[in-house]
């Protein structure tokens, strides 16, 4: 991939990215490179379907469990008192809660909990399968690497720092959302059937207990998900694109236009780099 | 690159404009234009709508759909589908329970603590004046039909347990009952082998839960007389109630009088409104 190509979108991302790749090694070669129109499938079909039916096996699974959770919003046993969870009798606010009353509720969460649970068996085994899991098991150099995206956001670090298909945060949070995904299951199972799977409600700690982590599990996963579609629009929209139809232009990749959140929305001069500016300003003393 | 633009080149390469223009394009320039040309711009050319506009097209339009189906219960059309979930569960259900599976409740005991609670207006007290002396009648798909009187359950053989109260709401409490295995019950009055499922019916109201067979004669499964060694007051269910951890509260039917063995289920007070009939722990 040559600079100019990289910049035909327009002058001044072109001045940056030349004054930039300078400095760096050049990006690795992928399949866009010769044809740098065409984009390729950046998620396979089955990555894709999973992902959407989870998002909305996902919302359907919280609303409803909220909705559960008001029938008793807190987490002692009767008779008893609860450590750890400040808003004890406190009940969730209905817009977020859904399936109406606690049955309606109830049959959702069990009917939906099929599809969540099945989407992640099919993705897990097709991401492990397909070799697509060597993108998010963490490497040594990752914490360092995830330090460096910080300083990146936090205008510390001049440039995007390099990356594979994902940078260190994001392939930090997509390796921890299956586990934790993992924790909300097993602990629903466990709060499901409490006395046939007596078992497994002991390794959670016994019904309260076990509650309290599907709540507490649950909580992660929400956030983990509003930081992922918060970045999805702030730092690369077009990833849209990829879990969709599966394209994705590597010339619009965050890496390649140095984005940081926000940035396709600020006015052209602000996202100029330093550089880019100073060799502006050299050239209009030259004049 | 603007709409006209396109056109114009488009129809240039492909020669519809050289036989009316005096000037001819020169291939070298129609072949510039066309290689400056994306693939996506040549098909929004051609066509009025492209893969992308009519992806933000279907999705913009299902998610009205969606809105539109949607109140705070989820789309009536649903129903079906959560009724085939809830059929599929109940074999899960089935298949995980075990005779050998028991609940042993950890934390203290609630005792005053523990909820009371009835379907009628007014506290249902079994009132001898009116009714009689009080029986529990077992019946249906037996050999020998019985009646039981408070002395005759407490003559037989005795079952103690301190077990979890499993909540649909999703609270548990603690509590130690005295009482007779469902399953001994079973074994007196002679349980026929086609009987699948048992009615526990009460004097509360018209309020009855019938379960499958496994469940009622699951060890845990009782008919208590006793809580926290006291005989059962009204507000926990006197004179007796079934109590079992391996179903959820609503299914342990309270001021109990009738024990009927079915060939077919038939339903409940909550089940019938919607709650699942299995109702499993």
């Amino acid at each position: 991939m040559t600079d100019t190509a990289r910049g035909e979108d327009g002058g001044t991302l072109g001045e940056e990215t030349a004054s930039s790749t300078a400095l760096r090694p050049p990006l690795p070669k992928t399949a866009t490179d010769d044809k740098p129109h065409k984009s390729n499938a950046r998620h396979h079909w089955i990555v894709r379907v999973t992902h959407w039916a989870f998002a909305g096996a996902f919302v359907i699974m919280v609303g409803s469990g909220l909705q559960i959770f008001n029938a008793y919003p807190r987490f002692a046993l009767k008779g008893g008192t609860f450590c750890c969870y400040p808003f004890e009798g406190k009940s969730i606010p209905g817009w977020l809660t859904f399936g109406g009353w606690l049955a309606g509720a109830r049959n959702w969460h069990f009917a939906a909990m099929w599809v969540l649970v099945l989407t992640g068996i099919v993705y897990l085994s097709f991401i492990y399968l397909h070799g697509e899991w060597r993108d998010l098991v963490p490497r040594r150099g990752d914490i360092r690497d995830a330090w460096e995206m910080l300083k990146f956001y936090l205008f510390v670090r001049r440039d995007h720092p390099r990356q594979g298909k994902h940078n260190a945060l994001q392939k930090t949070s997509y390796f921890v959302m299956p586990i934790v995904a993992a924790i909300i299951v097993l602990s629903g199972l466990a709060i499901w059937k409490p006395v046939t799977l007596g078992w497994l409600t002991a390794v959670f700690g016994g019904y309260v207990w076990a509650r309290y982590w599907h709540f507490v599990s649950m909580i992660i996963l929400v956030l983990l998900a509003l930081v992922h579609v918060f970045m999805v629009f702030a730092v690369d929209p077009y990833s849209i694109r990829s879990m969709i139809t599966g394209g994705y232009n590597e010339r619009n990749s965050p890496e390649a236009r140095n984005a940081r959140p926000f940035y396709h929305l600020l006015p052209r001069w602000s996202r100029r780099s330093r550089a880019a500016r100073a060799s502006q300003a050299v050239e209009a003393e030259g004049l | 690159m603007s709409q006209l633009r396109v056109l114009r080149v488009v129809e240039r390469a492909h020669g519809i404009l050289s036989s009316r223009d005096a000037d001819a394009p020169d291939v070298a320039q129609v072949n510039e234009a066309h290689r400056s040309l994306r693939p996506e711009e040549v098909s929004k050319a051609v066509s009025a709508c492209d893969r992308r506009d009519f992806l933000s097209m279907s999705a913009c339009s299902l998610a009205t759909a969606l809105l539109a189906a949607c109140n705070s219960r989820g789309p009536d059309e649903a129903e079906k589908v959560l009724r085939f979930a809830e059929r599929q569960n109940e074999v899960v259900e089935r298949w995980l329970l075990r005779h050998t599976a028991m609940n042993h409740a950890r934390g203290r005991i609630a005792g005053s603590a523990f909820p009371m609670y009835f379907i009628s207006k007014t506290l249902p007290v079994w009132d001898t004046a009116t009714r009689g002396p009080w029986m529990l009648d077992v019946s249906g798909l037996v050999d020998r039909p019985m009646r039981f009187t408070l002395e005759d359950l407490v003559r037989l053989p005795a079952r103690r347990q301190r077990v979890d109260h499993f909540c649909v709401e999703g609270w548990n409490a603690v509590a130690e009952w005295w009482g007779v295995r469902v399953s001994e019950l079973a074994r007196v009055v002679g349980v026929r082998a086609e009987a699948k499922y048992v009615d526990f019916r009460s004097f509360d109201s018209n309020f009855h839960e019938s379960w499958d067979l496994e469940s009622a004669t699951h060890p845990q499964t009782i008919v208590a007389y006793a809580k926290d060694g006291k005989f059962l007051p009204p507000p926990y269910g006197a004179p007796a109630r079934l109590h079992s951890p391996i179903k959820l509260g609503y299914k342990n039917t309270k001021y109990l009088t009738n024990v009927v063995f079915m060939a077919k289920r038939n339903g409940g007070y909550w089940s019938d409104q919607g709650y699942e009939w299995y109702g499993g722990t």
